[in-house]
Order: C-alpha cells, then structure tokens, then sequence
C-alpha cells in the first residue's frame, strides 16, 4: 500500500519536475533557435527548430559586430572583481572569526549595515567621486575608467562576501589555528596555508555569484562607460536597440554569446556553490 | 586570542597590565587582516553614505559644484533645502508625491507576490526534487539555469515573448483563448505589465529558493515521516505539520531576501519597461535612478527618496526578523 503510494508520489514528483524544468529552459531554447534562423522566420514562426540552420547569424554577430572586444572587456573587468573580493573580504572574513582587535564588533556590524542601503542610493555619490578623482571623464584612460569601475563593485559585494568567510571560517576547529601556532607560524601563515585552502566552497559560492552578477551587471557599468570601445557584452548587447529595425535574430545571437561563458562557469563550480550557500544559509 | 594567551605566557604576570604601545600592536594585529576592507569600505561606502545623506538636504542639479569634503555648494545650480526635499516627495508637491505614492504602491504588490509566489513554486519543486532519487542532479541544474542569466540577454527573450505577436500571445491563440490575448503586447497594457515582471520575477527567483528549501528538506529526520504514517497522517498532514514547520528558518530567509531584492531592485523594470505603460510599472528604485541620471536632474532628490527607500527597507528587515525570531530559534 504504502509502496504503491510512494510510486505515485515519485510519479508525480518527476511530472512535476519536467514541467517546471521546461518552463525554465524554455526561454533559453528559444534564445539558441532564434539565434539560428532568419529574422522573417523569427518573427513568422514559433517552432523551436529552425527551418533551416543559419550558423552564420552567430559568426556575424561576432566578427563584424566586433564581439570579441567586448567579451574581453567583460573577462578583464569580471576577473579582477572576483580577484579583489575573493583576497580582500576572506582576509577581512578571517580577520573577524579568527583574530581579536578593538572594535572589531562595531566594525563587523558597520559592514553589515551597508547591505540595507540601497543600491540606487550611492550611484550619484560615486559618480562624483569617480569623478573628482579624475577616474571617469573625457581624460580618464582605460586602467582609471576600469578602476573606477570595479571597486564600487567590490565594495557592494563585501557584506555579504565577508559573512560567509566570517561564518566558514567561525565553524573551523580552532585546533588548526592553535596547533600552527604552536608550532610558530604567523596569522599570516596560517591563514594563507591552512585556511584559504579549506574554504574552497565559499570561494566558489562568492566566485560564482559575483561572477555571475558582475558579468551580467548592466546599470552601473552603463553610467561609468562613455566610451564604447570600453563597453561590456550587456552594454553591447542593449546597444543593439539602437538598430533601426530590430533584428531579433541579431539580438539573440548576441544574447547567446553573451550568457554562454557564465553559464560554463556556473556548471563548472555548482557543486560547491551549493554546498556553500546552504552552509551559509542554514546556519546563518 | 593565540597572540594574547602566548603574550601571558611569555610574560611574568605583575606586567600584564602596563602594556607597552607595541604589546598594543601586537595585540591588535589582527586588524591588518581587516584593513583593506575596511579602507574600500571608507573610500566607497561611508563617504557615499555621508555624501549621499547631506545631498539629501540640498537643491541640486548636477551643474556646479557640490562637494563635502571640504564643502561646496555653489549656487544658483545648489542651494539648501533643508527638508524640502522630503516634503515635496512625501506630501507637499502632490505631482511628485503622487509619483513616489503610486511607485511605492507597486513596490509593496511586486514585493507580496513575488515572495509569496517564490514560495509556492519553490516548495513544492524542492519536494519533487528531494524526491527524485537518481534524476536529482540533471533536473537541479535545468531549473538552477534562470538564476544564471538574469541580466539583460534574458530580458530580451521575455520581452519577445510578450510582444503583441509575440510567443505568448500566439499559444493563447493556439489554446483557443484567442480572447485573453493583450493585444498590444503584455508590457504594453496597463493592466498586464506589472503582471508580466512579476511572473519573470518570479521566474528568476524560484531556483535559489529551491536550492534552499531542498537543503532544507535534506536536515530533516526521516524518522519523524515515519512516526506520522504509524500515528496515521496522510501527506497532506505531513506537510503541514512536519514540512512546512521545520522548513519556516528558510522561508524566512527566503522571504528577507526576497522582499529587499524587490524594494531595491530597478533594473529589470528600467530594460523592459522603463516604468510605462505610462507609469504603470513605476518603481521607487527606478525613480531615483531618473532624478539622478534622467533629462532634468534633481540630484538632492534623489538622495531624499532613496533615504525613504533605506528606512522601507531596514524597517521591513526588522519587523520580519522580529516576526519570525521565536520560531526560527531552531
């Protein structure tokens, strides 16, 4: 009895799944075959295979669009916020879990108000700061534009990013810290050789999520970039729509290029972001 | 703690307590590791909190000066406000504060039913999943894949799908519901546009809550399923009295999340819709976003607004943490 209901539950369940899977992928689907037919048969016909593959719309898109340039612009920026964050908030996380100094409690609370301001609320103050720093404005080169650029970007991802190593690093035994000390290596040593090899899933679970919000950033990357050579593939891509008549076609091809290496990335380190954020998250 | 327990040993006692400044140091080393952080955190965060929170009480359009460190505001282009700014927005000036009421408006619906939503469609999808014995993998990582791409590639595709020839439109058609069918494109009416966010709202949102609620599922005992089919539940009882209970820490968690992604979020609504149909989509983050970067800027109001938007928020973080504290403590 109970065996026959458990069949039907997983019946069910897998039913369930499918459809919802479906509904998930359906708008990527979608991407890739608009991406691989002509834009009448975009527009006149809503079968998922094309009538005739047209691998020629996503070649174009990247050569004479010139797309190369704009996924480097978006590796460049992406790898140095992940680099930074990574470096500056496991330091800032151990620091707080596993060192004492005055007012290190204020200072962990300062930080962890910064998540509750909005957004929105700081874009007009940096932008002035950028710009009296000389970081953005017709002067500003590339290495100051991109600099300008990425620390906001770090900034805003430090709350977070530091309670998650703050909280790995918390639930480590202090064994480890203690028995390295005694055998008289430096805070330094024993965080760059004990503890930063054992948070491999937090690194992957901040890696992946700023990887993935860095990549597809859209908002403050437009504001701080005047100069379009210097664009990111979203900014690229939302460029498009000056195109006098839309090209849907163009357009997903050009989607395509853009959300396929964090798409690579994300399956690349899933298995230790989820292992991290739950980690985070259930103990919280 | 090890630096100090080695600095006791070290030491004789009678000297603990006239700590020389480099015993000081010593002792405070830690906040080394802190340090770049916290100088980031300084340069890009304090000062453009202060910045933005002084702003708030000025008049200013973007030309000119205004700076706070040392202070400037040169007028005509700034001028001090005081608290009008506020005022304007909140009451005073009924086109503004009928702009922000009505964005607010729709800020506080997307932020129910997109929570509630996530909600409904992630349980049930993590009990599936948590069920699903060898498929679990595969179907984990298809309906992970929207919490990828939520950018502007994927607005793109939703945007399609709603055109008024667009995918939806032409399933409706196809079902015989040709009658349902927003015949000017689902975020072109006003009476379907802050639907049709939502539902990509929601769409983005469901996979990182399942992922929760399976880890969730995942703590919990078997056992105590097993105890209630020989107390005689059904499945129905079981959920409600075993899953939902035990899983509220993550709905919590959820719920926090959700709603302040909501209240802050703009980005969406500025690529799909910039607010229209003729404001129908308004929301309080894209507000501020257009006084600070639109055609007629009014910068102090826009720091003005978004303090509002920083207390909405905070006090919303507050209210559901103390709602929740006596059940959550697991």
């Amino acid at each position: 009895m109970s065996n026959i209901k458990g069949t039907i539950g997983t019946v069910i369940s897998y039913i369930v799944l499918t459809f919802y899977a479906l509904l998930s992928l359906y708008p990527f689907l979608w991407m890739i075959s608009s991406a691989l037919k002509s834009n009448q048969e975009v527009l006149s016909s809503h079968s998922l295979i094309p009538n005739e593959f047209r691998f020629d719309i996503i070649l174009n898109t990247w050569n004479q669009l010139d797309f190369f340039r704009y996924f480097v612009n978006s590796v460049i920026i992406t790898v140095f916020v992940v680099l930074g964050i990574v470096l500056i908030y496991a330091m800032a996380g151990f620091g707080f879990a596993r060192t004492k100094f005055i007012g290190s409690n204020v200072l962990f609370m300062a930080f962890l108000g910064l998540l509750f301001v909005p957004g929105v609320t700081v874009l007009v103050p940096l932008v002035q700061l950028l710009k009296s720093l000389g970081l953005i404005g017709r002067d500003a080169t590339l290495p100051q534009t991109y600099f300008g650029l990425i620390m906001p970007i770090i900034n805003g991802a430090g709350p977070f990013s530091i309670f998650l190593f703050r909280n790995y690093f918390s639930s480590l035994p202090s064994e480890l810290h203690d028995a390295a000390r005694v055998d008289g290596a430096t805070n330094w040593g024993v965080f760059f050789r004990i503890f930063m090899p054992l948070a491999t899933p937090v690194i992957a679970t901040v890696g992946i999520l700023n990887i993935i919000g860095t990549w597809n950033a859209y908002m403050w990357p437009s504001i701080v970039l005047n100069n379009p050579d210097w664009f990111t593939l979203p900014l690229k891509l939302k460029d498009l729509d000056l195109q006098i008549v839309v090209q849907w076609n163009v357009r997903m091809a050009a989607s395509l290029i853009t959300i396929t290496p964090v798409i690579i990335a994300f399956l690349v380190l899933q298995r230790y972001y989820i292992r991290g954020l739950t980690a985070g998250a259930v103990r919280g | 703690m090890g630096q100090a327990q080695a600095g006791v040993i070290s030491r004789p006692p009678n000297n603990k307590r006239r700590k020389t400044l480099i015993q000081h140091l010593r002792d405070n080393a830690g906040i080394l590791f802190v340090l770049p952080a916290v100088i980031t955190f300084l340069i890009f965060g304090l000062y453009t909190v202060i910045y933005s929170i002084v702003l708030s009480f000025f008049r200013w359009n973007g030309f000119g000066k205004f700076s706070i460190l040392p202070f400037a505001c040169d007028p005509p282009a700034c001028q001090f406000a005081g608290l009008d700014n506020f005022a304007y927005f909140l009451y005073k000036e009924p086109t503004m504060s009928g702009y922000f009421w009505q964005a607010l408006q729709h800020n506080l619906i997307m932020a129910v039913v997109v929570t509630v939503g996530i909600v409904l469609v992630a349980l049930p999808i993590a009990i599936a999943l948590n069920r699903a014995g060898r498929g679990q993998t595969v179907y984990r990582l298809l309906i992970m894949l929207p919490m990828v791409t939520a950018g502007i590639a994927v607005f793109y595709v939703w945007s399609f799908i709603y055109e008024p020839d667009g995918l939806l439109n032409s399933v409706l058609e196809t079902l015989g519901l040709g009658f349902a069918q927003a015949k000017q494109g689902w975020l072109g009416q006003p009476d379907t546009a802050l639907p049709a966010l939502m539902v990509v709202m929601i769409w983005g949102g469901v996979p990182s809550a399942t992922i929760l609620y399976l880890a969730g599922l995942q703590t919990i005992d078997k056992d105590l399923y097993e105890a209630s089919v020989i107390d005689g539940a059904n499945a129905w009882q079981q959920l409600w009295q075993i899953t939902w209970p035990l899983l509220l820490p993550v709905t919590v968690v959820i719920i926090i999340t959700t709603i302040n992604s909501v209240l802050q979020g703009y980005e969406m609504v500025y690529l799909m819709t910039y607010g229209g149909p003729a404001g129908h989509t308004e929301v309080v983050g894209l507000q501020i976003f257009k006084y600070g970067f639109g055609d007629q800027r009014q910068l102090g109001m826009a720091s003005a607004t978004s303090w509002a938007l920083f207390v909405l928020v905070f006090a919303v973080a507050v209210v559901n943490l103390r709602l929740f504290r006596s059940r959550t403590e697991v």
